[in-house]
């Protein structure tokens, strides 16, 4: 037997976490319960976060989007402030999972997991979106490249959760793209993927490049060198294939029974040259 | 169209609501895995999770004073012989001296509840020496190599054997082109939704009832009897509607576990169900096979030669390893006319998971290699790949690289028209041409044929019952399993066709060794061949009967102008009517029941080869495709995108056309999935992926819209002139797919699944040969 807690407060929360210290948090559980199953996971109490009105919903914020840990990750791809604005992301979306998947999961557990393959994190990492952590007494924030630590770490301490995501708006990032490989067309989980954000010029020319990928490292892998490299150049074959070269320094890919280490690393510079004009 | 009219007279030739459509859509049908019962309990393996090994000890003490636990077996207590298996009796219900694979059993525990089950399992304590493996058959055919059984006369070799025609070696000189590949198939699994499960228990007279997910209920009975020692009369297996099995439950799963486990329950009913690790770890596989082909062809594309080597990977337990063997070297030359071809083949014994019967036996995997090789003659010769296919392709009358003489219907020229004819066909260089950035395109096609029926050594025999109720109803007693595919609906046709009766007054029995009579296993493309001709006979038998009885309740004198009409017979000339109720109650029991028996022909020929397979060799009857797929591939990601996709099949006349469709539909389906992505992976014989996160099964945007082309010729011997179309359509979509990547790239294809990181690797290759600049 198992104790289960749904807490419906921040208020309930805060007190469940104190007294049992042990406690899996998860928002969702569709990580989680498949641990549980396999056996690789066995707490003997589990607090699900997701019936937490405080920690749902989407709404503006200064310019920005703030977005509850525990939205279902249905509800944040239908949501009109993330079609509208964070494409990158709602592509991202589209490619997670199942429908049962983003019903259930939520975009806090997303970030919580950690996973190299977490298919928001990319689109995240380029968007420069915030975590919003919060304890019993404060509130903190850190970018989402320092929240995720390695592959499952988080800065989360005890008696921490995140309650937020906030995205500020990507203004004049005109280009927003996102491709995952999957082993098959849906349902399958990412051995590559490429969020990338920029801003062209009306005449074509690269003015800022973000772009991170995903399970080709410990954690979303991102590449100064290449984004700096694609500045003021345009969108063409030869620029790609050498912001790829660059890119692949930043590239730590494993072997695993999905792919191997080279197969990701060569198409996750490849996916760059999806962008050619 | 579909029939959707309430009542309606179920006909051949047209597509009606399948017979078992409402009761499964409401949940009512059940299935084996419904059936559970008052103070059930439950029944689980613990398996050696080690490939290969001696049993030094098995500790059933703890287990066994764990509180509801009722017992805990082992070989020890396995009261007959202990060996299963629908040839070779090798497999032991519960493991005695070794284990031969991670799924083998070692212990069975029956508690009163699955979670103590799942804690008493694991509460066993093996202690198995581990011995050196083989799981290659390259490695397991080495002179020294650990033996799987060690008392097996020709060490791990199952079984060797050879199909001679003509004089091979000799005749290669004298072509004028010749082409050498080796190819290789992993093992599948069949992926069906219900895992392997049963129900049982026995009386207090002894006798033993099952309720199992099965293709083969007769069969059964006689595994379950050999195996443990258990007379046939006190064994009664019921089979109902299966989720799935595609070959995977044509053989002992659950069946002797459970028996035994309904000896040991103290009366109570007794329930096992395979988890999808279980059945991924335990459950039978598609063989993987080595193969090395060698083709030769005349200038103008007549082939000459064929020399093939061919190694069927077993894995711990024959299974049906030899016959599967057998079947794909008797399709090994595939659909031509090849005057001297030498067949070898070696199915071998590993320490990998049993391989078995699996839609397209042993042919799924020879289709790919056969039809590489005439597209690389066809290149080699630069001629149409069509046109290179028609020139061999057999015709009735030709004699087939077995030396069979077709007798019966055969249409591979047909099909290879019907795609010939097909805009995907002709409008192909202008749609490789719209390729987009980073796309390339491919077509390819692929010429396929099965065999139907168990083949000559044994009676292909079904046995129809058909009976007037006393309600003056129908009731036909089905011998013959439906896992799914929809027999059960074409005897529901059968009956409907003959008797003229509406579907609300034909009922269904599905199989059950005490009430249906012994039919074969639902497998081979044999299930509505076989058992519909038998009801044939039983039906027109029943309605002479009905007819003639008529007679007697009208007093006429003769029972012409009588004719049987839904629930009624009238007699034309006076109007006059007796309700089938009215009939039947002047008709004792023994009159309203007809049974009738079919046996399936087989082939005539003497034939001086083949010698080593004593069953299941020659067939005589074959249903033929031709498929054409055009698909794209990602120059980034080496992904392949199946865009549209063609299939022509003959499998004689139509009997139901949209069973029909589903049938080749879920075959391309299926065949997408084992040319793309599917694929047990295994460590020294350790499934590294026991489910569907990372054993990968087409998803439904994976296939694409498929095109099912009914190329229609009459098969004299089948009912209604049709042939089985369960598992051609599996043959086609590999080589059809590998044909369009090599199209598209000049991609060097020889390995099965074409995952994206091989095609990636292959675009390298190409690149790199023709001095390209690609990394």
């Amino acid at each position: 037997m198992r104790k289960v807690f749904f807490p419906r407060t921040l208020d309930e929360l805060w007190p469940l976490l104190e007294s049992e210290p042990g406690a899996a948090i998860f928002s969702g559980g569709t990580d989680l319960f498949v641990k549980m199953r396999a056996g690789s996971a066995d707490p003997g109490v589990l607090i699900g976060l997701e019936r937490i009105g405080e920690l749902r919903g989407i709404r503006r914020e200064g310019d920005g989007v703030r977005i509850g840990a525990c939205t279902s990750l249905k509800s944040v791809l239908e949501d009109p402030l993330v079609r509208s604005g964070l494409k990158v992301l709602e592509t991202a979306l589209k490619a997670l999972g199942s429908p049962q998947i983003r019903n259930m999961g939520t975009i806090g557990g997303n970030v919580c997991t950690a996973s190299p393959a977490g298919d928001t994190l990319p689109p995240l990492y380029v968007l420069r979106a915030e975590v919003e952590i919060r304890s019993a007494g404060s509130t903190r924030r850190a970018p989402i490249g320092e929240f995720i630590t390695g592959p499952g770490k988080t800065l989360l301490g005890r008696g921490e959760i995140i309650a937020g995501i906030r995205v500020p708006a990507p203004q004049g990032l005109n280009l927003h793209h996102f491709e995952k490989v999957g082993q098959r067309k849906a349902l399958a989980i990412a051995v590559a993927s490429l969020a990338a954000l920029m801003r062209i010029s009306p005449e074509g020319v690269i003015e800022e490049a973000r772009l991170a990928w995903g399970s080709v490292a410990p954690t979303v892998a991102v590449s100064v060198g290449a984004e700096e490299f694609l500045k003021g150049k345009a969108l063409t074959r030869p620029v790609l294939e050498e912001a790829a070269r660059i890119a692949e320094a930043s590239f730590f890919p494993i072997d695993d029974i999905r792919a191997t280490a080279g197969y990701r690393k060569a198409v996750a510079g490849n996916l760059l040259l999806r962008l050619c004009k | 169209m579909v029939e959707r009219r309430k009542t309606y007279i179920p006909e051949i030739g047209r597509t009606v609501i399948r017979a078992d459509a409402e009761a499964k859509a409401a949940g009512v049908e059940k299935y084996a895995a419904d059936y559970y019962g008052e103070g059930l309990l439950w029944a689980g393996v613990r398996r050696s999770g080690i490939p290969h090994g001696r049993i030094i000890l098995i500790d059933k003490s703890e287990a066994e004073n764990i509180p509801g636990v009722k017992a805990v077996l082992t070989g020890a207590d396995v009261p007959g012989a202990n060996r299963q298996g629908i040839v070779h009796k090798d497999q032991p219900v519960l493991c005695d001296t070794k284990v031969r694979y991670c799924g083998d059993a070692v212990a069975l525990v029956i508690a009163e509840s699955r979670e103590i089950l799942k804690q008493a399992i694991a509460a066993v304590r093996v202690d198995i020496d581990p011995l050196p493996g083989v799981f290659d058959t390259d490695e397991a055919l080495r002179p020294g190599a650990p033996l799987v059984h060690e008392e097996h006369k020709t060490g791990n070799i199952l079984l060797q054997a050879e199909i001679r025609r003509g004089d091979a070696a000799g005749a290669f000189a004298g072509c004028d082109a010749v082409i050498e590949e080796s190819f290789e198939v992993p093992f599948v699994a069949h992926a069906f939704l219900e895992t392997e499960n049963g129900i049982a228990w026995q009386e207090p007279d002894g006798k033993i009832t099952l309720v199992v997910s099965t293709q083969a209920p007769f069969r059964d009975k006689w595994e379950i009897s050999g195996a443990l020692g258990i007379r046939m009369d006190l064994l009664r297996v019921i089979g109902p509607y299966l989720g799935g099995a595609f070959g995977g439950k044509d053989g002992a799963t659950v069946q002797c576990l459970l028996a035994l486990a309904a000896q040991h329950a103290g009366g109570r009913k007794v329930k096992m169900l395979w988890d999808r690790e279980e059945n991924f770890i335990a459950g039978y596989k598609r063989h993987a096979v080595k193969m090395e082909y060698r083709a030769g062809a005349m200038r103008d594309g007549t082939l000459q030669a064929l020399h093939c080597r061919l190694y069927y990977n077993s894995g711990a337990y024959a299974h049906l390893g030899g016959e599967v063997m057998a079947l794909g070297m008797e399709h090994a030359g595939g659909p031509y006319r090849i005057p001297h071809a030498l067949i070898e083949g070696w199915c071998v014994y590993t320490n990998n998971p049993v391989a078995g019967a699996m839609r397209g036996f042993g042919v799924a995997q020879v289709s790919f290699a056969f039809e590489r090789i005439m597209d690389l003659l066809a290149a080699k010769l630069d001629m149409n790949p069509l046109a290179l296919r028609r020139k061999n392709a057999l015709r009735r009358g030709d004699s087939n690289s077995s030396g069979v003489t077709l007798t019966g219907s055969t249409g591979i020229a047909s099909c290879i028209d019907a795609v010939e004819r097909h805009p995907m066909w002709r409008s192909r260089s202008a749609w490789k041409a719209e390729a987009g950035a980073f796309k390339k395109r491919g077509v390819g096609v692929a010429a396929v044929f099965n065999a139907m029926g168990y083949g000559r050594g044994l009676p292909d025999s079904a046995i129809a019952k058909v009976e007037l109720t006393p309600a003056g109803k129908i009731r036909v007693y089905c011998g013959v399993s439906d896992m799914g595919q929809g027999n059960a609906t074409a005897y529901f046709q059968i009956a409907g066709q003959i008797l003229c009766q509406e579907n609300s007054s034909i009922e269904l029995v599905q199989p059950d060794t005490e009430r249906t009579m012994p039919s074969g296993s639902a497998s081979a493309s044999r299930t509505t061949y076989t058992y519909g001709n038998a009801l044939i006979r039983a039906c027109e038998e029943l309605r002479k009967r009905i007819i003639g009885r008529t007679a007697l309740v009208l007093l006429a004198d003769t029972v012409e102008r009588m004719e049987l009409l839904p629930g009624k017979v009238r007699h034309l000339g006076t109007g006059r009517e007796v309700p089938l109720s009215g009939i039947a109650a002047m008709m004792s029991e023994q009159d309203r029941t007809c049974i009738q028996q079919f046996i399936m022909p087989v082939a005539g020929d003497s034939l001086d080869t083949g010698k080593a397979f004593f069953i299941g060799f020659p067939h005589l009857l074959f249903s033929y495709a031709v498929h054409l797929a055009r698909i794209e591939i990602d120059e980034l990601t080496g992904r392949i995108e199946v865009k549209d996709y063609l299939a022509a099949t003959d499998a004689g006349r139509v009997m139901n056309p949209q069973a029909y469709e589903q049938q080749v539909q879920g075959a391309v389906a299926q065949g997408i999935g084992y040319a793309l992505h599917e694929e047990v992976l295994m460590m020294e014989g350790r499934v590294l992926n026991p489910g569907f996160a990372a054993y990968l099964i087409p998803g439904a945007p994976d296939v694409p819209e498929i095109v099912s082309l009914a190329v229609e010729t009459y098969e004299e011997s089948g009912p209604y002139g049709m042939k089985g179309v369960g598992e051609v359509g599996i043959n086609g979509p590999l080589p059809s797919i590998a044909n369009a990547a090599a199209d598209a790239g000049g991609l060097h294809i020889t390995r099965a699944p074409l995952t994206a990181e091989r095609i990636l690797e292959a675009l390298a290759q190409a690149g790199k040969k023709n001095g390209g600049k690609r990394k």
